[in-house]
């Protein structure tokens, strides 16, 4: 059982990485810096909870305030620029965030063992879990207290008038402008949110798998990130959610009894998907007809 | 300062096949208007088709028949690229083409990965026991060829942009594709063959690096997408002089930093160049400062 509840902690995890890809992609704008926003996030909160002793909830906060923060310096120069630039821009800033990870050191003493960040072997010990007790249901739970709300919250928001303004923005940006809605405030907006939700996805998954290093936050997982809203679709959050289960259910745990193919079919896979939904697998229709089918 | 010299002039002439990888984003891009993840994966494929060559005749072919069959490989490559994640796919939803291109990029390195068993190739090296002495400074003869094969491939691009009908439909297609529609240039055709030229360039700029690098692995695609993204901005979009300046600087800086810094942070500061780029020449090396897109 607890493989499962592992595997739900997994998807757990993930979708907040997707769900802070899929608030700037409402914006038109297409981000490859929410690995970088979740390593920050991942070794604020292991640091804060293993080298200062601090109780993983404010830990958290930290990690989503300083998500938030380096995502809103990182908005302003980097929405200058619109488009491809801004993939390979944002591209960049995340591999910089990787490669200083993979040069950081920050050892401290600590009950005879050194534990801290420790450049390209990472940052053992991340024991707050172990230490005090929790079994893997209750991870599992909490974490997914943690996706409830913060899907519950990015649901709302596009139920509110900013939602409306991040779809106009991401429409068309000249009409959005000529009514009188600031570009900029709108996309470092979305911008900041999503690095809130990257930084606690790394808080959360530095926690569970107690060890972090550099390459658990490299371009593949950046790509994730975009994957999820893309290949689940923007018209609501319940896209990225289902291509979350989709790619981490399907295609890596359900598939594993192929063996070496299943590698080879998962990029395949992710081809034909595009090819036959290109507007992702929950697209709009989809979900009107879901919709009628519910409330029928 | 001899090091200095030396390291930098290293840099720049293995910077030539980021120049390559380079101009096969930016020409796309120019032309499509659209980001071909899948680019430098395809190439680093091209370059282990290259190898079966070797394997054909029991490892008994010539180096140049090895890069002849990358060169070949990279243009079926990169058609195969422009069927699956480009034809099919409305112009409407650009982001299902880029997804497309992530998972044609993932593709290519897991079939890699499978068919070698994820072990590093060795590549045939040319002329790496040639070493050219001017004054205190020493040339590699692999890196020379390297160099010299890029400029040829740079050399034949911008005759046939400029020179020849296709190029001619595919700048028409690059400035404004509906016009060039109405003029009777098969716009799908022109992009397809855009994939072919690009792919056909990528497969001699992998079998480059490979004979530069001495081995080939699948573990090489990552960082040359990132390289080749930085070189394609630097340059500016759509810009292949842009781009062939862009990727020798890059290699030269690169190199400069790998001396001073070692080899774990030299790619911070190329990442520190590109900023520095888009800071105060947002549009690219040869365009003003104001443009902006």
């Amino acid at each position: 059982m607890d493989f499962y509840y592992g595997l739900a902690q997994i998807i757990g995890v993930h979708t907040l990485l997707g769900l802070s890809a899929y608030i700037v992609l409402l914006t038109g704008q297409v981000s490859l810096a929410q690995a970088g926003f979740q390593a920050i996030g991942a070794y604020t909160a292991a640091m804060l909870t293993v080298l200062a002793g601090w109780a993983l909830v404010p830990a958290l906060a930290m990690s989503a305030l300083v998500g938030a923060l380096v995502a809103c310096a990182v908005g302003f120069p980097a929405l200058r620029v619109r488009g491809l630039i801004l993939v390979v821009a944002t591209l960049a800033f995340g591999e910089g965030v990787r490669l200083f990870f993979f040069n950081f050191d920050y050892q401290v003493a600590r009950g005879g063992v050194r534990v801290g960040p420790l450049g390209g072997e990472g940052f053992r010990q991340i024991r707050y879990f172990p230490e005090h007790g929790w079994t893997t249901l209750e991870v599992m739970l909490f974490i997914w207290a943690i996706v409830v709300a913060v899907m519950a919250a990015l649901w709302w928001f596009d139920r509110s008038r900013y939602g409306a303004v991040l779809r106009a923005v991401g429409e068309d940006e000249l009409a959005a402008q000529s009514v009188g809605i600031n570009l900029t405030a709108i996309k470092v907006s979305a911008m900041t949110v999503g690095g809130a939700i990257a930084g606690v996805a790394g808080g959360l998954f530095a926690h569970y798998t107690t060890h972090i290093e550099h390459t658990n936050f490299n371009i593949l997982v950046a790509t994730f990130a975009l994957a999820y809203p893309i290949v689940g679709g923007l018209a609501s959050v319940f896209g990225t959610l289902a291509a979350v289960v989709f790619v981490q259910g399907f295609l890596i745990e359900g598939l594993r009894f192929l063996g070496d193919w299943r590698n080879l079919l998962f990029g395949a896979l992710i081809v034909l998907s595009m090819n036959l939904r290109p507007h992702g697998l929950l697209d709009a229709p989809t979900l009107a007809r879901l919709k009628r089918l519910v409330g029928r | 300062m001899l090091d200095l010299v030396q390291s930098i002039l290293d840099g720049v002439l293995f910077g030539a096949t980021y120049a390559l990888i380079g101009i096969g984003f930016t020409l796309v891009f120019g032309v499509m208007h659209k980001l071909n993840l899948a680019y430098a994966a395809a190439s680093v494929g091209g370059a282990y088709c290259g190898l079966l060559v070797m394997g054909l005749v029991h490892g008994a072919a010539p180096p140049w028949a090895v890069f002849l069959g990358a060169f070949l490989a990279g243009g079926v490559i990169g058609y195969l690229v422009y069927l699956t994640c480009f034809h099919f796919i409305p112009l409407t939803s650009p982001l299902a083409t880029l997804m497309a291109t992530v998972g044609m990029l993932l593709l290519i390195d897991e079939i890699i990965v499978h068919v070698t068993d994820g072990m590093p190739r060795n590549y045939p090296a040319v002329f790496d026991d040639v070493m050219l002495q001017a004054g205190e400074i020493t040339l590699r003869g692999d890196l020379l060829l390297v160099f010299a094969v890029s400029v040829v491939c740079m050399a034949g691009l911008l005759v046939l942009l400029y020179r020849t009908r296709l190029g001619l439909a595919t700048r028409a297609v690059s400035q404004q594709p509906v016009a060039a529609e109405l003029c009777g240039i098969r716009v799908t055709r022109v992009n397809a063959a855009t994939f072919v030229i690009t792919g056909l360039l990528g497969g001699i700029a992998g079998a480059l690096i490979g004979a530069s690098v001495g081995t080939l692995s699948p573990l090489l695609t990552t960082p040359l997408t990132v390289k080749g993204l930085i070189v394609t901005v630097i340059g500016g979009l759509g810009s292949i002089p842009g781009a062939i300046v862009a990727g020798l600087l890059v290699g030269g800086f690169e190199n400069l930093f790998q001396m001073y810094r070692g080899v774990t942070e030299r790619d911070l500061y190329v990442m520190l160049l590109l900023f520095v780029f888009l800071v105060f020449r947002p549009g690219g090396i040869f365009t003003h400062g104001a443009k902006r897109d």
